[in-house]
């Protein structure tokens, strides 16, 4: 009896130790408040810059300054949380000047210092498509950390 | 020319030039080629009407199309962290199963 009971403690033990080791990579960083008012207030200045994009770049150059300044300080925050590869992946793409993003169109606009309204207003689409999925993902890990409480009131 | 017969031709060239590059992987290929056309179809069709009426440039056409790529990245990434949330909640319910099951049975 003894002998069996340690042995179902054993075999408990190497159980958990297994799922908990094969599931180490699942972690995800938990909901953010900081980088979801980030990634809002982002999406709005961009918004009104973007439709400025159609007069010479000069005229703007402080304001897209300082909202690359702002993409930036995002992107470095989200490279130092722990188990947040996706968020940082994608605010990454979003701050490359060499893709079709934010970063990529304020660098076109620079070089161009001036865009059409039909580019603008069609590239504005994109990236506002883009931070909605960045805030999407953000607010959805808020309802992952209410399933883990009900997880734990219910066990 | 026809939207539907231009989408056809683009798909034809797509498999084609990217057949040739990764020809061990033709059938993955032409998945991706496939989910790429059928999520972009709408603005593919209304970017299109717009360069032929010349109100976007050929420059303008290639940076919108590579803005649908990179949104296709982004929504790539969205539904790999979804899954993994998913897993790491199923592993929870995983752990206390296992836990509650193995007591029950055995102590």
């Amino acid at each position: 009896m003894l002998l069996k009971k340690q042995y179902s403690r054993s075999l408990l033990i190497v159980l958990i130790t297994f799922l908990a080791l094969s599931c180490q990579s699942l972690k995800t960083a938990v909901y953010d408040q900081y980088s979801y008012q980030q990634a809002i207030s982002l999406k709005v200045e961009s918004d009104a810059l973007i439709d400025q994009a159609t007069n010479i770049f000069s005229n703007h150059e402080e304001e897209v300054t300082t909202l690359r300044l702002e993409l930036m300080k995002l992107v470095e925050y989200e490279k130092n949380k722990p188990d947040n590869s996706i968020s940082y992946a994608m605010l990454q793409l979003m701050a490359n000047e060499d893709r079709s993003l934010l970063a990529g169109f304020l660098k076109r606009w620079e070089e161009e210092e001036q865009l059409s309204q039909t580019f603008t207003t069609e590239a504005k689409a994109q990236i506002m498509e883009a931070f909605d999925l960045i805030i999407k993902y953000e607010a959805d890990k808020n309802k992952t950390n209410s399933n883990s409480i009900l997880d734990f009131l219910e066990n | 020319m026809d939207f539907e017969e231009l989408l056809k031709l683009i798909k034809e060239e797509l498999i084609r030039v990217l057949g040739e590059s990764y020809s061990e992987y033709k059938e993955e290929t032409k998945e991706d080629i496939e989910a790429f056309l059928a999520a972009s179809r709408v603005k593919l069709e209304r970017w299109t009407k717009l360069l032929v009426a010349k109100d976007l440039t050929v420059t303008d056409y290639q940076w919108l199309v590579k803005s649908q790529k990179d949104i296709l990245v982004l929504e790539a990434l969205y539904k790999a962290g979804a899954s993994k949330r998913r897993l790491g909640h199923l592993k929870n319910k995983i752990i206390n199963t296992v836990v509650d099951t193995v007591v029950r049975a055995l102590l």
